[in-house]
């Protein structure tokens, strides 16, 4: 195989024996060639730097598009900022201490059968003070269910404020903003009681003006770290309660938040036997507190969420919605529990009585003796009530309440709805019994309504984008490349004037007249006036020049070919997966069905070599190829070339069509389950497989052989010269080994149970300086032209100083990959290590891609592109992760830094989740630039291929995620939207938004200019 | 699809790239076709309907119990053998003239349909069904395959693999297969979505619609 493509990278002799020389001799050439030379290379830079204004103009006008639509969709609910003043019961108790622990999911905490099919020791059995004992009659025990998302911020919200959360508060997890509402610790604040606060700063971040402020906030998000607020809350308490010359009088309200379940969960998983540890400490605390407390201090502990079986949370499923709450009071009969069928544990406590979470709010108000939160929805919990006359007194305050909230508040705009409420109210005035279905009644319509769009928002985001979509084409695939490489020019300034003129109009207008209304401020405006002025300026341009008519008629031809037709086939099947929420469910084996259906289609192709139509696209690839005369080649190299289908071309692509498949199939094989796979999918993407020792020595295998795999796909054209080896062969083996002692060390704290050594500070030097070297320091490197080329002389004739150059063929594209490597090691360094094995496929994958459509003479396909992108998609999911917010690997933030700090934390979730998608955004251009011989081809030709090819990867995902856009919108109100189209429609939108700035700021304005005028410099001639 | 390791061992048919390779490809077609008629061609007549598919089909979903793949493979083969004797070779064309069933071809290629079992699973396990779980449902799916493929495969070493045109039965097999993937990821909990049914209807669905139209293509 060597042998015979070597001879096929040796196209080009020239009478020197370096580089420098060859430069000078071409520039000695003549003054007439020179002048050629530099005004030829003065018109590329214009070229580029237009090329990348319109890509960067099309980029925006996106970015736009998302920000409208998603501005449209994801709303806020109107806060209400009425306080209640009034309380009219008498407190049952004066004081009050609250210990939430974080993902205290309900099972953790009643007795479990050791027999039982899911049991297990780590998680079950350990909090045995909520175990029914002899002291049952003190205390009550709860299901508490939360209103999903099931994050902790939008759960202490919904703690406090007896309110219902909305999709987009999840999103702001990281920026809590003090509390606008009613809520019950405003009213402690209010009603003179003082609050002392240790644990979770979110709690700091939401209430800080009404917390006392000898409270003790700690950092919350940093999940590998599992001790620090546990220990805080612990000793907080010790100072304030627990030890013997604690000062009790300080406070009223004393309140703990440990996030150390909550951490292990995530870190771990549930089953780890450090869950064990954490979950005995917090029932010998909570323990010591019961002891201590006296009689007028009631004790509440509960969790704000659960966790899935991975240990994550965010979502609703019901291992996540299903919390404890537990309350705790040494008055004697201060419960009236109903009878004990309500309270059977049995089957992990499936029928166990359950209260919603905003049911503590009018609960907690009224025990405390508050007025309960203005926007409070919840119902107070039937046992705290001993008397039947307490009871319907308590009944008659919270409904009191809600029906306040409603007139106030005029949610209710439906009539029927309305009427339905009016009549639930006048029956609950006559048996109080009936205020319960009021409330639930209410709370069903709210959850309906605060589900409602900003329908102009929507429309205009899916009309932008739907623009920019046709723009795309019409710009990056139905414009002839080479036509398009002239009009950059025009469509520059025809932008910018456009752009300017509209913000003009547009501000004009809304600052007067205040039209069109919602667009809200200036900002909004602003960016509206600036995407309609590109779309103008683009169609100006465009039309111009051509009709609607020529270019439909083009747009029906670039589909005549079989193989458009089948990539037009694909992207019009994923982009309807979103019809269903089963195949939105499904989408990761889907994605790999695809891509390995592909694969077979190219394997069919090499073996039977099917009549298919010859497309323009192919006759240019192919007579491009033939312009250079061969000099003294060998007769099999010539012929390959004249057939694209050589007997010897025939077997390489056939091998590289089953590598691909198999590397398909093998990665697709790494899965983290979405919830909703259920019994069908087995979760092989877990922490017990990610930190195996089968997985590791994997991982070192890896290492080993990567280097030597992608020699092997570079010595194809003989291209593993000058810096390839020192790329390949040193920086990228050495950085996977240094990454690989990364993850040894992770794997072996996580999996010895008495590891002490810290390691902290070692893990952090390691993962900056790996970071550091492929992010920084290799791309400083590549900048500086790492050339894979080398001088053969194989003449011992000194006069005639004929001289090989080894990898010529492949000059651009050896050149290229070498700068997604430099990427590929960071990923690799934020990617768990069975993601990194998935990882090394896909460079497999990859590269076996560029040598197929290679060999095929499809290299301005529209079939590259959509491969590329399918294969972006298979390998997100094979690298651990879903479209759903709990999958997103959170703790890969903090590989770089311990604590939240931008952009460190950031770049690690962006790398890790996006880590396929940018590999593929890159690589994109090799479509073009592999095995892509130097003079040749015009420099503006070879970059209006890159951005042509560029232009259909955006096409795909434009695709998607209009489509997605759309049928986000269609299924607004379907029962899964928040939990299965929402994230999904999320991730189209920021999916697409990294690989536009990926592909314009790193592949056309980086890459692709400084490779081009590089190689021209040397090569031209 | 196991069509894909037969050609590869025989196919003829090289780039029909038409204005780089015209000169091979004038050679090629002298195998293939030529234009006064092919040499081996199916004839174009209602005969070759494969209604026999259509009755195995009615049996596996409205008669046979939980559709039981067994049986239907079992009643398969030789109504697959009866069809290739009485309907198919009869309306197959070599050179002019139509030759009689060789029955010594007969267990040949049953027994390389057989074979073909193997390659055929591992396409489909490839293509992203369960490798080790459902072996055998997987298998019998690819020996159901195979068996729709038998009057081609007869064909094809009745005629010495010279011939490229039997590959068009076998894609329609493969194609009716996939396609009717697309309910297997539909949360209806039909007993019929369950591995491998909705490919065995799709993999005879799609053999009726080549044996079919297959002429005309």
């Amino acid at each position: 195989m060597l042998g015979i493509e070597a001879h096929r990278g040796t196209m080009s002799s020239v009478d020197a024996t370096d580089e420098t020389r060859v430069k000078k001799s071409i520039m000695n050439s003549s003054i007439e060639d020179k002048r050629l030379h530099w005004s030829r290379l003065h018109r590329f830079k214009t070229t580029h730097r237009l090329y990348i204004y319109l890509m960067g103009s099309l980029a925006i006008l996106q970015i736009i598009a998302i920000a409208f639509f998603s501005k449209g969709f994801l709303l806020t609910r109107n806060v209400l900022e009425n306080v209640s003043t009034e309380s009219h019961y008498e407190p049952k108790f004066s004081k009050c201490v609250i210990l939430v622990i974080d993902a205290l999911r309900f099972d953790f905490t009643i007795p479990v059968d050791t027999d039982y099919v899911s049991y297990d020791a780590n998680f079950h059995n350990n909090f045995d003070v909520f175990h029914p004992n002899e002291d049952s009659q003190s205390s009550l025990l709860l299901k508490f269910i939360a209103d999903p998302p099931t994050t902790t911020l939008q759960r202490l919200k919904g703690l406090t404020t007896g309110s219902l959360p909305t999709f987009i508060d999840a999103g702001s997890n990281f920026d809590g903003s003090v509390i606008e509402e009613d809520n019950l610790i405003l009213q402690m604040f209010r009603n003179n009681k003082t609050v002392y606060f240790a644990g979770d700063d979110t709690w700091d971040a939401l209430f800080s003006p009404f917390l006392s402020p000898s409270s003790r906030p700690f950092e919350s998000l940093n999940v590998w770290d599992l001790d620090t607020v546990d220990n805080g809350v612990m000793s907080f308490f010790d100072e304030h309660l627990l030890s013997e010359n604690s000062n009790t009088n300080g406070w009223d309200v004393l309140i703990g938040h440990m996030l150390g379940i909550d951490h292990v969960g995530h870190k771990y998983g549930p089953g780890h036997f450090t869950m064990r540890e954490k979950q005995l400490q917090a029932n010998a605390f909570i323990k010591r507190i019961c002891d201590k407390i006296d009689e007028e201090t009631l004790f509440i502990v509960m969790g704000d969420h659960g966790m899935d079986h991975t240990g994550n949370h965010g979502g609703d499923s019901k291992a996540e919605l299903e919390a404890a709450l537990w309350l705790y009071s040494k008055k004697p009969k201060m419960w009236k529990h109903m009878t004990s069928s309500n309270y059977n544990t049995s089957d992990l406590g499936e029928e166990y009585r359950q209260v919603n979470q905003i049911d503590l709010v009018p609960t907690l108000s009224l025990l405390l003796g508050l007025p309960i939160p203005f926007n409070n929805l919840g119902w107070p919990i039937d046992e705290v009530a001993t008397t039947t006359d307490e009871l319907k007194a308590y009944n008659n305050i919270t409904l009191n309440q809600i029906r306040d909230y409603k007139e106030v508040s005029k949610v209710i705009t439906d009539s029927t709805k309305d009427e339905r409420l009016q009549e639930l109210w006048s029956k609950s005035l006559l048996d109080i019994s009936v205020g319960s279905e009021y409330q639930k009644y209410f709370l069903e319509s709210c959850k309906d309504l605060w589900a409602r769009f900003d329908y102009w928002s929507i429309a205009t985001g899916i009309a932008l984008l739907t623009a920019s979509l046709l723009l795309l084409i019409i710009v990056t695939k139905l414009i002839p490349s080479i036509v398009i490489g002239q009009m950059v020019s025009e469509f520059v300034p025809s932008i910018t004037i456009m752009s300017l003129v509209s913000n003009v109009c547009f501000n004009g207008i809304f600052h007067v007249l205040h039209q069109p209304v919602f667009l809200e401020n200036w900002i909004w405006c602003t960016l509206f006036a600036t995407a309609i002025g590109i779309i103008v300026g683009c169609f100006i341009t465009i039309f111009d020049r051509y009709n609607v008519a020529w270019i439909s008629r083009k747009f029906v031809e670039d589909l005549s070919d079989y193989w458009s037709r089948i990539a037009a086939l694909f992207i019009t099947l994923h982009a309807l997966l979103f019809t269903s929420n089963s195949f939105t469910i499904w989408e990761d084996k889907i994605v790999s069905f695809f891509l390995a259906t592909l694969g077979m289609l190219t394997l069919y192709e090499f073996m039977f070599l099917p009549k298919r139509r010859l497309t323009t696209a192919l006759l240019t690839a192919a007579m491009g190829e033939k312009k250079p005369s061969p000099l003294g080649k060998a007769h099999l190299a010539s012929e390959a070339e004249s057939s694209p289908f050589g007997k010897f071309a025939r077997i390489v692509g056939g091998y590289h069509s089953i590598v691909l498949v198999v590397c398909t199939r093998l990665s697709s094989m790494i899965t983290i389950c979405r919830e909703e796979q259920g019994e069908y999918c087995t979760p092989t993407f877990t922490t017990a497989n990610n930190y195996s020792y089968w997985c590791l020595t994997l991982c070192l295998v890896v290492v080993a052989f990567l280097p030597s795999c992608l020699r092997g796909y570079y010595n194809v054209c003989s291209s593993y010269q000058a810096a390839a080896p020192i790329w390949i062969g040193q920086f990228l083996r050495y950085v996977l080994l240094t990454n690989f002692c990364y993850w040894t060390i992770c794997a072996l704290e996580n999996t010895i149970p008495g590891w002490s050594w810290d390691a902290k500070i070692l893990k952090l030097t390691i993962s900056r300086i790996v970071a550091g070297f492929s992010l920084i320091a290799a791309n400083v490197g590549w900048m500086m032209g790492p050339l894979c080329v080398k001088l053969n002389i194989h003449n011992t004739d000194v006069k005639s100083q004929q001289a090989t150059i080894l990898g010529y063929a492949n000059v651009y594209g050896a050149q290229f990959f070498l700068l997604v490597i430099n990427f590929f090691m960071c990923i690799m360094l934020f990617n768990k290590p069975l993601a990194q094995i998935s990882l090394f496929l896909m460079c497999n994958q990859l590269l076996s891609i560029l040598e197929i459509f290679d060999l095929l003479k499809l290299k301005d396909n529209l079939i590259g592109p959509v491969t590329m992108g399918l294969l972006a998609y298979q390998q997100f999911f094979a690298t651990g992760h879903q479209a759903t917010i709990p999958a997103v690997q959170w703790d890969v933030g903090f590989v770089l830094t311990e604590r939240i700090k931008f952009p460190f934390t950031h770049l690690g979730i962006v790398m890790n989740t996006f880590g396929p998608h940018i590999i593929v955004a890159l690589s994109v251009a090799l479509l073009t630039l592999w095995k892509q011989p130097p003079t040749v081809l015009k420099p503006q030709t070879l970059l209006a291929r890159i951005v042509s090819n560029c232009g259909m990867l955006l096409i795909y995902n434009t695709v998607l995620c209009l489509s997605s856009f759309v049928w986000v919108t269609h299924f607004r109100r379907h029962l899964m939207v928040w939990k299965i189209f929402c994230p999904r429609f999320m991730f189209a939108g920021l999916s697409l938004i990294v690989i536009q700035v990926v592909i314009t700021l790193v592949t056309i304005a980086f890459a692709s200019g400084r490779l081009i005028r590089q190689i021209n410099n040397l090569f031209w001639n | 699809m196991p069509v894909k390791k037969r050609g590869m061992k025989k196919s003829v048919s090289f780039s029909d790239d038409e204005t780089l390779t015209r000169v091979r490809q004038s050679n090629d077609k002298k195998h293939n076709a030529s234009p006064d008629g092919p040499p081996v061609y199916v004839k174009k007549t209602v005969h070759t309907v494969p209604l026999h598919l259509v009755g195995l089909l009615y049996y596996f979903i409205k008669l046979s119990d939980s559709y039981d793949c067994v049986t239907l493979l079992y009643l398969l083969v030789p109504l697959q053998i009866a069809y290739l004797a009485l309907q198919f070779n009869r309306n197959t064309v070599y050179g002019h003239k139509v030759l009689k069933l060789r029955l010594s071809l007969v267990p040949i290629s049953l027994g390389a349909a057989l074979i073909l079992t193997i390659p055929c699973m591992l396409i489909i396990i490839l293509l992203g069904a369960p490798i080790a779980m459902l072996l055998q449902k997987t298998w019998l799916l690819a020996a159901h395959c195979c068996f729709l493929g038998l009057p081609a495969v007869y064909s094809v070493f009745n005629c010495n693999f010279k011939v490229g045109i039997f590959k068009k039965y076998f894609v329609a097999i493969a194609v009716g297969c996939w396609i009717s993937c697309v309910v297997i990821p539909l949360d209806w909990d039909r007993d019929w979505q369950e591995w491998p049914t909705p490919l065995v209807v799709g993999a005879y669905l799609g053999a009726f619609v080549g044996y079919t139209v297959g002429p005309y293509i």
